[in-house]
Order: structure tokens, then C-alpha cells, then sequence
């Protein structure tokens, strides 16, 4: 394939529109295709949308045609819209970090889901809209790898960018790509539940006024009970690592046990399940057991107007000294080269939990029994001694995302405190970054 | 009340170095002093060239770590370590004393005119002029020592009551300059305040430990033994938890005065940690803390909770960590005390390991602070006691005494013994931990309690 030659783009824009999106180069390390910035460019400028929970929620709650189709024509151009930011933020990284074959990797599927899903036109009709799914569906599929592959990316190229700016793009990236799935799969959820109705017309009604979910936020996420599951799922891990001779801690859960709010729950889980997995495994490993057994975890759940605080508390052993300045880091830290070991194992993971996936989705009202977004369930059933060093700062992307905040404290030879607070109303917009943000840094 | 080492008697100085006037009349200082004299303007001159001030304020101030504290050596010293300490302390004030001098010179002018405000800055134009005569002098003689210290002395005790004034004056000025601007202003004074008053009180201290006649008095501070783990004002087998308790009484008593009530604090973790540290900071630091978190607990209702301390210590990086189950005490304390018993007095403690850190968990049920209030607490003078409380207080900071100052006497910083503050208990508790590397950090639950984590560097493994 010939370079474009400067000053020819809009002919060369010709051409390779007329090329079957299936046609890429080979990707070898040192070379990406060339595609023209020119329709990147319109995309990056305009703004993305955030939306919050509370809207989410209220616009899935009554479902009609019109909303529908609405909803697919607002998720038509965020995508595209959020994906061009990406990658035109990717494309000013250094040239050496981009040719990292991970990143390269990372770029092309986002490049290929860009050019993909700029095309579609305007959805009018119900059936456009199935077709749409599908696209996006497929693409959330194959996107599942990208996590894995750019945090390996980002620990290979450790000494290629400061680990500040480094921290900095791969968190924005990571936010976005959180929002770009959260309103896809609110979008699959809602069709799904149009759909059930539709063909099912004597079925339960459209909307279930008391029904948890709207696609994919459980409206009554309590904090306790989110607590419990996630320690379930923790400990029988970690009986399987440790072999069952191994005494886990117990957990103790005091405070306002009936907090409840809005959320959507894979997220919760994820991070409760990060937090608890980091306890157990320090309990385990680093205190010597005393004749009176593990000391337990507790668990304070406290409850104000506008948020709620979930705080646990382990006596592990603390963080050492030297490790806390890099702990929300994606590309430092003393232990980064056995993390890059680990996380080659976590891309076969993906794999195995993509056959999961397609019984993932359940239908609606299934209450309780979701399971997780596909790229999340492979992190967090993935057993608790495979230390991949970014469960803490992914897990504040995840936090911070619709306005909340992750903060650790470590006493340094007795434990950690780990506090998480969500904001409750769900009326806090997403918190994406804008192009004004970007550029001003 | 039993002397603790470390805390300034100027009582004892007195008895200890006479000297022919025990009056402030010092031979060198031309400057009318300061106390005796009533200002109601901006100060009109004085005796120091305004090039010296801003030759000395041009030159870098150097950083304090507690190595600098203990490089004499442990006391008592010998009197050619003694002239190194008063020498080494001679080249780090004047310069410490001219850029504060130069910052108070930088305030808004209405602010420097407040009585308050002015008499603090003739307090270190005076103390300034009372050490420019050493300028070019080394001090190689026992007397010129002991007049230097009677000069640190006097230092010492003329700046005791800075931060009350500046206090009541910045609260007078508040229609003059923003909080934003005070916060700015006091974070840079008294972070420096807390590294001059302990490079002088430190070398007073030494001085005190080293003379022969401490013998003869009764002296409790300083046995002549060597067994002290005191050097100067650091104690280097600081035990957190005795001070903890020794705070908690204090505490108690003014919250059963002001409340009627009297939570009790338990403490856990790693109670027999010692590390090296000043005990008249972590003192200070532990009663602003336990105050907030009795004011909480009570005021909440929930006086029959207990308040909860966790100390812990990081592992030494020379001994394994030893099982809780086996040994009672930390690794840290039995390699200490080995050490210290072969250790001779002459000679320097050697070169220490790298420092550990311990953290202080501070855990009430006090009900948290408010997302508010939160964004304030580290700003000086926010307090969320009423205005005549604090006016009320700074003003018996200047000498009226009322029933609970009398009945707890006041500290040695002149902090009046309330639980109302001034607001700047979070604030200068946070200096003085970060003067050596520490911190201190605030985590609300907000509608439950607060956790508040006070971590300390200490010197590591003491010789």
C-alpha cells in the first residue's frame, strides 16, 4: 500500500473508504497502517455528553419506541465521539510507545471500532436498531482483551514516558472506555427488555415499576449485601489458592446495614472485590497466625445524605513504606516486572470467560443473579495470588467514575483502611475528561 | 508534677546559669524591649540595619532533621561539643530569625500595624539584635557559652506566647486579609517557629545536661549515669503510648469540666512501640487530636463509646519481625537496649539506620466532619466554636485566668487549656508532625466518626 503522498488526502480519503473494512495490514511492531487524521479530526472536536446514573435509570424506566430509538441515536455518536478523543490522545503519546506491540494492538481495535461505528447512520426503525446491537455487541466482545493488553503495554514502556503522564492518559483512557461501556450495554439491556415485551405481549408489562434493574443499574444495591456476596466469591477464591487447610479471616460488617442506593452492580463488585481480595491475601500471607487464628476484616458501612462510605479495615500488616508512593500507579512500582508475568496469563482468562459471556445475558428481572460485564468477570475471578498490581488504581477509575472516591490508609506493620465512598443520589454526572481538561494540561 | 526531660523550666536555667541581671537587659541590645513598651503604631525604628536583615535572609535556611539534634552527642557533653552545638546553633538562627523578619515585613501594612501583630515582629527584630553582636565571633570559652545560652533562654521565653498574639491579631484583621492569605503566612511561620525554638531549646537543654552541678540540685532531667534516653529535648525511647495516656487525663478532665462527660480511650496494636522523636511535639500533637475526638464523642451522644488508638510500627529493616505470639516487646526495643548498654557517653551516636515510621490511628464515633467543613479544617483559625469563645480564649491567653486554666495550668507552649481552640490545633499538629518527615491525615465518615492517622519518622534505631 502506497504512503499517501502529502497534499493528496481527500484522494486517498477516497480510497480507502472503498476498502472492505476487514482489509489490515499484518500488524508487525514498527509499523501501523496509515489512516488520515482528517475525519478523526471532525470526531475529536466535538464534546462528549456525560450522562449520570439518575438519567440512565429514568430514561430506561419507561421504554417506548421513540425513547429507543433515542437512546441508540445518542449511543450512535458518543461512541465514535468518545473513541476519537482515544485515539487522537494515543497518537500524541510517544511514537515508541505506540509501536509497543500491546499498545499497537490496543490502537487497532480502537482505530477498527471507530471506523466501524462512525458509519452507521441515523437508526429510524426497531430493526435498525437490532442490527446496531449487534455491531456494538460484537465490538464490546472484542474489545475484552484491551485491559490486559494495555496494562502490560504500560509496564513495558515503564522507561519510555514519565510515569506521571503515563498515569494520566491510561486513567482517562480508562475512564472513557468505562463510560463507553456502560452506555452501550444500558442500550443492549434496554432493547433486550423492549424486545422480551414486545414479543411476549401478554408477559410482564415494559416497565415493572418495582423492578431492580434498569438495564444494567440495580437500583437497590445495598451495601451490605453487595459486602457479603463479594466475600463469598473472595474467600472460596482463596480457598482454592491457598488449599483448604488455609484459615481465612472472618468479616464483621457494622454500621448502617441498610444503606442502599443506586448502582450499577458490577462495578461495586468489582471494587468491593478488589478490596477484599487485597485483605484476605495480606492476612493470609503476611501476618503469622496466632493460636487464636486471622484477625477479622471489618467492615464499617456508613450512611450520610449524599453518599455512602464503605470502610475495611484489615490487620495484615500494612503497605510497606516503600511501595505507597506508586500505589495508584499503572506504570510504577517495585513489583512491576512480576506483575508483567502475571498479566500474560489473564488474556487466556479473557478468552474462557468470553464463552461465559453469552449466557451473560440474562433476561430482565432476573434480580440478583447478573453476572459480571465480561472484561470485569475475568479480573475478578481470576485467583487472588495472581497479583497483577493494578486492582487499586483500576478500582478508583471505577470509583471515581460517577463522582466517588477510593482512598488507603496504611499503618505500616499492623494494617490497611481502605475507604470508598459512592455517592448515593446517582444525580453526579459521569466524570469523563473534556477536551478543555486535556488541553489545558 | 514530675519533671519530664525535655521541657523548658526557665526556673531551673535560672538557678543554673546565673548570671549578675536576670533582667532583659542583655549589654548588646541597644533596642528598647518590646514587652515594656505599649505600641499603638507600626514601630518607628530599629536597631538593625535593614541590610543585615536582608543579607542574612538571603541565605538558604537549612533544613532540620533530628541528626543535626543529636550530632554532639549524648550528655553530658564535653565542653569542646558544647562550644560546636552553641556554634553550630549560632550559624542556622540569625538567618532563621531574618527571614521571618523579612515575611512579617511583606504582610499587608493595616495587618503589621495591629498592637498584636507589631509586638511579635518587635519580638524578632529584638531577638535578631540580641545575636547580631556573635555575627563574627566563634564561642570558644565556657562564659561566652553560658551568655549564650542565657541569650537562647531568653529567646526562647520572649517568643512562648507568639502564636496566642498572632492569633488574637489576625482574628482583629480579619477584615484586612483573606484566610487564604493568613493560612499561607502561618503555615510558613510557625513551620519554621517549631525548627528555631528546637534548635535553641535543644542546645539549652545540652547545655543544662552537661554542667557538673546539675548534681547539686536535685535534678531529675538529666541522671549523670548515662542510663537517660534523653539527648537534649529528643527522647530516644519515646513510648506513644505513655504519652497518649498522660494526654488522655488532661483531656479528660477538661471534657468532664466543659461536658460532664469522660469517654475513655483504649489503645491497641503495637502499644509497646518506642521510637525517637521530641515529646513535647507528640504531646502537642496527641491532646489537639484526642480533644477533637472527645468534643466529637460527646457532642454526638455517644459518650460511652470509647475512643480507639492503634499504634503501629513498621518492621525493622535489620531484625525479622518476631511473631506477636512470642515476643511482648518490638524487635526494636531489645536491639535497643542492647546497644545502648555498650554504648559509651563521649563518644557520637553512630550513623542510624534508615528511619521507621509509626502511625497513630485516632478512631472515633463522633459522627464524622461535615463535607463542609471538611474543606477548612487545615486552615488556621477555622474553628467551629463560636467567635466569643475564641476571643474569650485568646484573650486568657494573655493572663486572666479563669477556673479551668487554673485548675489545669496551661502548657508549656502557653496554649490555653480548653477544648475550645483557637482552630489551629489540626493545622500545627500537622506541622509538627511534618517537621521530621511525618504527617498527619484526616479520613470523615461522615454520620459515623473520624479517623484521623498521625504518622511519625523517627530517627530508626537509636544508639
Amino acid at each position: 500500500m502506497p504512503l499517501p503522498r502529502p497534499g493528496s488526502w481527500s484522494l486517498e480519503k477516497a480510497a480507502w473508504s472503498t476498502r472492505p473494512l476487514s482489509f489490515k495490514r499484518p500488524i508487525a511492531s514498527a509499523t501501523t497502517p496509515w489512516r488520515p487524521a482528517v475525519v478523526l479530526d471532525e470526531w475529536v472536536l466535538k464534546e462528549a455528553r456525560p450522562i449520570s446514573l439518575r438519567q440512565l435509570t429514568f430514561f430506561g424506566r419507561t421504554l417506548t419506541e421513540n425513547r429507543l430509538l433515542s437512546s441508540a441515536n445518542y449511543v450512535r455518536t458518543e461512541l465514535p465521539t468518545r473513541l476519537a478523543h482515544r485515539l487522537r490522545d494515543m497518537q500524541t503519546l510517544p511514537f515508541v510507545v505506540v509501536t509497543n506491540p500491546h499498545m499497537s494492538h490496543v490502537y487497532n481495535l480502537y482505530y477498527k471500532a471507530f471506523e466501524t461505528l462512525r458509519r452507521i447512520t441515523e437508526i429510524k426503525s426497531v430493526e435498525d436498531n437490532e442490527q446496531y446491537c449487534k455491531v456494538v455487541s460484537e465490538t464490546l466482545q472484542e474489545h475484552l482483551t484491551v485491559i490486559p493488553r494495555l496494562a502490560m503495554g504500560v509496564l513495558e514502556c515503564q522507561d519510555l514516558m514519565r510515569a506521571a503522564d503515563m498515569d494520566r492518559f491510561i486513567n482517562t483512557l480508562l475512564r472513557s472506555r468505562i463510560s463507553r461501556r456502560v452506555i452501550a450495554e444500558q442500550h443492549i439491556s434496554l432493547t433486550e427488555t423492549f424486545n422480551s415485551a414486545w414479543h411476549f405481549p401478554n408477559a410482564m408489562p415494559q416497565v415493572d415499576p418495582n423492578s431492580e434493574f434498569v438495564g444494567e443499574v440495580f437500583l437497590r444495591c445495598n451495601a451490605r449485601e453487595v459486602v457479603e456476596a463479594c466475600w463469598d466469591r473472595a474467600s472460596t477464591l482463596a480457598k482454592e489458592a491457598y488449599g483448604p487447610s488455609c484459615v481465612l479471616p472472618d468479616i464483621a460488617i457494622e454500621g448502617h446495614l441498610d444503606a442502599t442506593f443506586p448502582y450499577i452492580l458490577s462495578h461495586l463488585q468489582y471494587v468491593v472485590g478488589e478490596l477484599l481480595r487485597n485483605s484476605i491475601q495480606a492476612v493470609v500471607e503476611r501476618r503469622p497466625m496466632l493460636t487464636s487464628g486471622p484477625p477479622p476484616i471489618e467492615v464499617l458501612i456508613c450512611e450520610a445524605p449524599q453518599h455512602v462510605i464503605i470502610r475495611i479495615s484489615d490487620q495484615g500488616g500494612g503497605i510497606p513504606n516503600e511501595v505507597m508512593p506508586e500505589l495508584w500507579s499503572f506504570s510504577k512500582g517495585p513489583r512491576s516486572h512480576t506483575h508483567l508475568e502475571n498479566l500474560s496469563q489473564v488474556p487466556k482468562m479473557a478468552a474462557t470467560m468470553q464463552e461465559l459471556n453469552s449466557s451473560h445475558r440474562t433476561s430482565t428481572g432476573d434480580g440478583k443473579n447478573r453476572s459480571y460485564d465480561g472484561s470485569l468477570g475475568s479480573l475478578t475471578s481470576r485467583p487472588p495470588n495472581l497479583r497483577l498490581g493494578m486492582g487499586l488504581p483500576m478500582s478508583r477509575v471505577y470509583a471515581e467514575y460517577w463522582a466517588g472516591l477510593l482512598e488507603v490508609q496504611s499503618l505500616e506493620g499492623y494494617g490497611v483502611d481502605a475507604f470508598l465512598q459512592i455517592s448515593k443520589l446517582g444525580n453526579r454526572n459521569e466524570q469523563l475528561s473534556t477536551r478543555a481538561s486535556m488541553d489545558a494540561v | 508534677m514530675p519533671a519530664r526531660p525535655g521541657t523548658l523550666d526557665s526556673c531551673l536555667i535560672r538557678i543554673v546559669c546565673p548570671l549578675k541581671r536576670r533582667s532583659r537587659q542583655l549589654a548588646t541590645a541597644t533596642h528598647p524591649l518590646p514587652r515594656n513598651q505599649p505600641w499603638s503604631h507600626p514601630p518607628a525604628s530599629t536597631s538593625i540595619d535593614n541590610d543585615q536583615v536582608a543579607r542574612l535572609a538571603s541565605r538558604p535556611l537549612h533544613l532540620l532533621t533530628l541528626a543535626d539534634l543529636v550530632r554532639h552527642g549524648r550528655p553530658p557533653l564535653s565542653a569542646s561539643a558544647l562550644f560546636t552545638s552553641a556554634n553550630f546553633t549560632l550559624s542556622l538562627l540569625p538567618i532563621r530569625l531574618a527571614h521571618r523578619i523579612q515575611a512579617l515585613r511583606n504582610l499587608p501594612f493595616i495587618v503589621v500595624s495591629n498592637p498584636h501583630i507589631s509586638r511579635i515582629y518587635n519580638n524578632y527584630i529584638h531577638s535578631l539584635s540580641t545575636l547580631l553582636p556573635y555575627q563574627e565571633r566563634q564561642i570558644n570559652t565556657l562564659e561566652e557559652e553560658i551568655q549564650f545560652t542565657e541569650v537562647m533562654a531568653d529567646l526562647v521565653q520572649t517568643h512562648a506566647d507568639t502564636i496566642p498574639i498572632l492569633a488574637r491579631g489576625f482574628l482583629e484583621c480579619r477584615k484586612y486579609i483573606s484566610p487564604a492569605d493568613v493560612t499561607k503566612f502561618l503555615d510558613e511561620h510557625l513551620r519554621a517557629r517549631i525548627g528555631t525554638r528546637l534548635i535553641a531549646e535543644q542546645h539549652i537543654a545540652l547545655h543544662l545536661s552537661s554542667q557538673p552541678h546539675c548534681n547539686n540540685t536535685n535534678n531529675t532531667h538529666y541522671p549523670q549515669d548515662g542510663s537517660s534516653s534523653c539527648i537534649g529535648v529528643i527522647d530516644t525511647a519515646l513510648r506513644p503510648a505513655e504519652i497518649i495516656r498522660h494526654c488522655e487525663t488532661f483531656v479528660s478532665d477538661i471534657c468532664e469540666l466543659k461536658y460532664g462527660a469522660r469517654p475513655r480511650v483504649i489503645i491497641n496494636g503495637q502499644p509497646s512501640t518506642r521510637l525517637a522523636h521530641v515529646p513535647t511535639h507528640l504531646e502537642y500533637i496527641l491532646t489537639e487530636l484526642l480533644k477533637n475526638a472527645f468534643r466529637a464523642t460527646v457532642e454526638a451522644g455517644q459518650s460511652r463509646e470509647p475512643i480507639e488508638v492503634t499504634i503501629a510500627a513498621s518492621p525493622s529493616p535489620t531484625v525479622p519481625p518476631v511473631p506477636d505470639a512470642i515476643a511482648r516487646t518490638s524487635p526494636s526495643l531489645q536491639q535497643r537496649e542492647e546497644e545502648e548498654e555498650a554504648i559509651t557517653r563521649a563518644t557520637p551516636p553512630p550513623l542510624p539506620p534508615p528511619p521507621g515510621v509509626v502511625t497513630i490511628r485516632i478512631r472515633d464515633h463522633g459522627g464524622g466532619i461535615s463535607p463542609t467543613n471538611l474543606r477548612n479544617i487545615w486552615a488556621y483559625s477555622f474553628t467551629t466554636f463560636g467567635e466569643e469563645e475564641v476571643l474569650d480564649l485568646s484573650h486568657n491567653g494573655n493572663g486572666n485566668m479563669d477556673a479551668l486554666n487554673a485548675i489545669s495550668g496551661a502548657n508549656s507552649s502557653g496554649e490555653s487549656s480548653s477544648l475550645a481552640g483557637l482552630g489551629y490545633g489540626l493545622p500545627l499538629g500537622r506541622a509538627y508532625a511534618e517537621h521530621f518527615g511525618g504527617g498527619i491525615v484526616v479520613q470523615s465518615l461522615w454520620g459515623w466518626g473520624t479517623d484521623v492517622y498521625l504518622r511519625l519518622r523517627g530517627l530508626g534505631e537509636m544508639g
